[in-house]
């Protein structure tokens, strides 16, 4: 008989551990059949998070063998076939303070949550007694943000929380943050915005983990990409990560490609960039990544790549 | 020991919703517990929508519409006293919701958008895509976010402590720590949702709806009312029971037995699949009785075909379904049929809430609100759209009452709640050091079984006398169940034994309803008593607990306005 052999990681307040559970295979059972059999037939101290089991409460988060999924939504076989393998590691998402077990708290990012001020500002357009007027086209979009469950496995797969001090906003906060700032009855998105932008907004490293590995196939990555057009349209140019943008804009514009040497420097200033980058340049020229006396020429197709940007400006404009 | 002038036990749409109106009297203080983190409550679940009469798409709806087929619904169980308040606040109600941030679907004209409903005269369900619950969900906790809400999270309500019928607080277990408190408080708002766990593997209902609540009202002497009302969803997926929308009928969908006969030509040859609820349940259910479903015992099943309305179809109006049956029964409706049975959906019954204005109970102190409680304005069936409604109004009338209730009254003295918060401490250790006994799942496993054999959707006396049976064996053998974890610290083996023993006590409930209405009513169908009895039995039924008795009453209807009729539809 097919078994399939679990590793999970426990924790108890003090000690961690990983214990080893099995199960006969069955066909077509979801990762929270697996969790919970392992917890009725063999060990009830094992503790996870589970309510609705169907993908709609968001409390089912958990890692396997080093990927986030929604435990109750997750097919055993997927994850089996996707890893070619019958040993699965079960361990708490990342990025979150551990309880107990699987189980994590989500107290400490609702505080985070707060600094966006999470909740409609109503414009003066409505009224408790009547509501809003609203245009469907108005409402399509926040249906997606909306769809959010805060199941936090984008949170778990976003690489830059991995590194980060704590600061930067966790991507189902910004989605908040971007829900209400694109809400046609929100009277104050800068309100919304302006914190997004005082943590690390730019941070983001476009790595696509949080919009790929979304149960709920939300945008995240995109409504990052508008909360930064947002912040400079804002007046937001002064600082590192919208000065970076420029400098790649306008390289791109010129010469149709990145001048490496450059952009740091345009990005951070000349001292900056002296005292910080010029080691890791140094690393980078050692390993002939970069050239710094190449001062790069425009490309051969510079003229379309004008015409593009052109387009972009005018369809901005619109 | 805590003390707060108001406790809310729940953050699902009752208790959110009570939260934010109890503490906006900024003098007294308010906490919320929540045995989940508050957006994992079930009213998240709730796709289809929230009735209120706004007359947008219909201008010919009115709240008087509403009313008539809330009354008619309940199969003239409800009281309609209760009913005209529900209808007539409700639109006002979801312009606060849309005011809060709702994001409700729209219409041309940029008002909410409505759909119609099963049971309803008009288009008056006003709905946020498929995910109307979710969102609802969500604008109450961003709300309470906004207005500091305190909020008790993995805090479990053990029981409520009134002596000599006056309220002195509640014993509730911080899960994290394993600590027992003795909450001292004004005033209280049970609001902890549903029980349809009494069905066990079941059920469209989260794992955590084991009606708490309700078991700690009846132990203090509040009555359960109408407990034997359970509605039952005619397309739970097999394996899970999770709920596949009525929209699959709705667009054309077969159902199938074993022999590949189309069967509800036997039991509605005109309206065949599109039948009401409670009839394609019962004959999903005849046919497997008869032999003629697949599988066997509580792994029965029919199944609904959909593969003729042709990928195109099936990818426009039902992928949401079409997902869903993926996920949780690994079978793709464009290319296989899929395994379906009823499944329990909603508790019409609960506790007994004597005002319907403030949600207070017979006890001073203790209000309820939401699927824990009867008001009564569902009766003897629910219909779809009205419970979110249900949930959020009289949250908020609930809030309102608990927060006058504790401006009326006084601290009481504390020693019973002491006492009770000890008797917990003592029996969280014993059952810590148990090294043998039952198993509990077990337990709980054989009491789903019996209730869905024996108080299922059919009913006769034989077989509920048998449930009645089996629950007390049960019952027997809870005393000597084991939960095999010796934690303190987050001991979920611990609170599921809490819950298992409150499902039993409500379990019981349920069954003796059952048995003693000698009628069919709503959701309430006897194969022996296959008509309804007005004459007998258009009361309310009010069961006490006396210890290991409970006593059965029955307690008038409101009627104000529609006279009995027989339901046609
Ligand atoms: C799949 C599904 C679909 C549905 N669709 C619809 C629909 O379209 N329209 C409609 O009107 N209705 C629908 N319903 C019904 C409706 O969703 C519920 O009746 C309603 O949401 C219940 O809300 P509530 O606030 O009473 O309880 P819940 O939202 O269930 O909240 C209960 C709360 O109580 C807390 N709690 C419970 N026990 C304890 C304890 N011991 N200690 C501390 N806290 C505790 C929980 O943590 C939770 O926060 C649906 C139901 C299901 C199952
Ligand atoms: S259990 Fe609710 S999302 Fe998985």
């Amino acid at each position: 008989m097919r078994k399939i052999h679990f590793k999970i990681k426990r924790f108890d307040g003090n000690k961690e551990w990983y214990q080893d559970y099995q199960l006969a295979y069955e066909k077509g059972k979801t990762i929270l059949w697996a969790l919970t059999s392992i917890r009725e037939q063999f060990d009830p101290t094992l503790v996870f998070t589970s309510a609705c089991r169907h993908a709609i409460c968001g409390s089912c988060g958990v890692k396997v063998n080093g990927s986030s999924y929604l435990a109750c939504k997750t097919s055993l076989d997927e994850v089996l076939d996707t890893f070619k393998t019958d040993y699965l590691t079960f361990e708490p998402m990342g990025s979150f303070e551990v309880i107990k077990d699987l189980a994590v708290a989500w107290e400490p990012k609702m505080e985070k949550m707060e600094k966006v001020k999470p909740w409609l500002i109503p414009s003066v357009e409505g009224d408790v007694e009547g509501g809003f007027i609203q245009s469907e086209e108005d409402f399509h979009h926040i249906a997606s943000p909306t769809d959010c469950i805060l199941c936090g496995i984008c949170a778990s797969e976003c690489n830059q929380l991995a590194v980060n001090d704590g600061t930067y906003l966790d991507p189902f906060i910004l989605n908040r943050a971007y829900r209400f700032a694109v809400d046609s009855r929100d009277g104050s998105p800068e309100e919304h915005i302006r914190p997004v932008i005082e943590n690390e907004l730019w941070k983001c490293m476009h790595c696509m983990q949080c919009a790929t590995s979304c149960p709920k196939g939300i945008p995240l990555t995109e409504q990052v990409a508008f909360l930064r057009q947002e912040s400079i349209r804002m007046g937001e140019v002064n600082n590192q990560g919208a000065k970076h943008a420029f400098a790649f804009v306008n390289d791109v514009r010129t010469k149709g490609r990145l001048n490496e040497t450059m952009l740091p420097i345009k990005t951070d200033g000349l001292f900056k960039t002296a005292t910080t980058k010029v080691p890791f340049a140094l690393r980078m020229i050692k390993k002939g990544k970069i050239n710094p006396f190449h001062m790069p020429k425009a490309v051969e197709g510079i003229k379309g790549v004008q015409e593009i940007y052109k387009y972009a400006e005018e369809v901005e404009n619109r | 020991m805590l003390k707060y002038d108001v406790v809310i036990v729940g953050a699902g749409g009752a208790g959110m919703m009570s939260a934010l109106y109890a503490s906006k009297d900024p003098n007294l203080s308010v906490a919320v517990l929540s045995k989940i983190f508050p957006t994992r409550s079930h009213t998240g679940a709730a796709q289809g929508g929230i009735n209120a009469a706004m007359g947008y798409r219909d201008a010919t709806d009115s709240i008087e519409k509403h009313f008539r087929d809330t009354v008619k619904g309940s199969d003239f169980l409800a009281d309609q006293d209760a009913v005209e308040f529900f209808t007539t606040h409700m639109p006002e109600l979801i312009s606060e919701l849309d005011y809060m941030g709702v994001p409700f679907s729209r219409d041309e004209n940029g008002r909410v958008a409505q759909r119609p409903f099963g049971g309803a005269s008009s288009p008056r369900t006003c709905y946020s895509a498929d995910k109307t619950g979710h969102v609802i969900l969500h604008a109450l906790y961003e709300q309470c976010l906004k207005n500091k809400v305190n909020f008790h999270n993995d805090w479990y309500l053990l029981s409520l402590s009134v002596d000599k019928g006056k309220f002195q607080g509640l014993v509730a277990m911080d899960i994290r720590t394993g600590e027992i408190h003795a909450i001292q408080a004004k005033s209280v708002v049970i609001a902890t949702g549903g029980f349809g766990r009494v069905y066990w593997s079941r059920t469209t209902n989260a794992i955590n709806m084991t009606g708490d609540g309700t078991a700690a009202c009846f132990d203090v002497g509040i009555p359960i009312k109408d407990p034997e009302f359970v509605q039952f969803h005619p397309t739970g997926l097999a394996s899970t029971g999770v709920l596949l929308s009525e929209a699959c009928r709705g667009e054309g969908g077969y159902l199938i037995n074993k022999d590949g006969e189309r069967f509800m030509a036997r039991y509605a040859p005109e309206k065949m699949e599109l039948g009401p609820r409670d009839l394609v349940s019962r004959s999903i259910e005849t046919e497997i009785k008869e032999g003629r479903g697949f599988g066997d015992g509580m792994g029965s099943y029919v199944l609904m075909d959909l593969r003729h309305l042709g990928k195109e179809k099936i990818m426009e109006r039902l992928p949401q379904v079409r997902e869903l049956a993926m996920d949780f029964e690994g079978v793709d409706l464009i290319t296989d049929p899929v395994p379906i049975r009823p499944s329990c959906h909603y508790m019409m019954g609960g506790i007994h809430v004597s005002d319907y204005k403030t949600c207070a109970t017979p006890i001073e102190g203790i209000h309820a609100a939401g699927e824990c409680c009867a008001v009564s304005i569902h009766g003897a069936n629910r219909l779809g759209g009205n419970s979110v409604a249900d949930v959020v109004l009289f949250g908020k009338y609930a809030g309102l009452g608990a927060r006058d209730t504790a401006k009326k009254r006084s601290f009481t003295d504390a020693k019973k709640l002491q006492q009770d918060a000890e008797n917990w401490v003592k029996k969280f250790k014993k059952m810590r050091e148990k090294k043998t006994g039952i198993n509990m799942f077990e337990i709980r496993d054989k009491m789903a079984e019996t209730m869905w054999y024996n108080v299922g959707i059919f009913r006769t006396e034989k077989e509920m006398q048998k449930a009645c049976d089996t629950i007390e064996v049960l019952l027997e053998q809870f005393k000597e169940a084991y939960i095999g974890d010796s934690s303190e610290k987050y001991n979920m083996a611990f609170i599921n034994y809490v819950e298992i023993g409150n499902l039993l006590k409500l379990a019981k409930a349920v069954a003796m309803g059952a048995i003693n209405r000698k009628e069919s009513r709503g959701s309430h169908s006897r194969g022996d008593y296959p008509t309804r009895d007005d004459e007998k039995f258009l009361k309310h039924t009010l069961i006490h607990n006396e210890g290991k008795k409970y006593r059965l009453e029955y307690s008038p209807v409101t009627i104000t306005k529609y006279q009995p009729e027989e339901r046609k539809y």
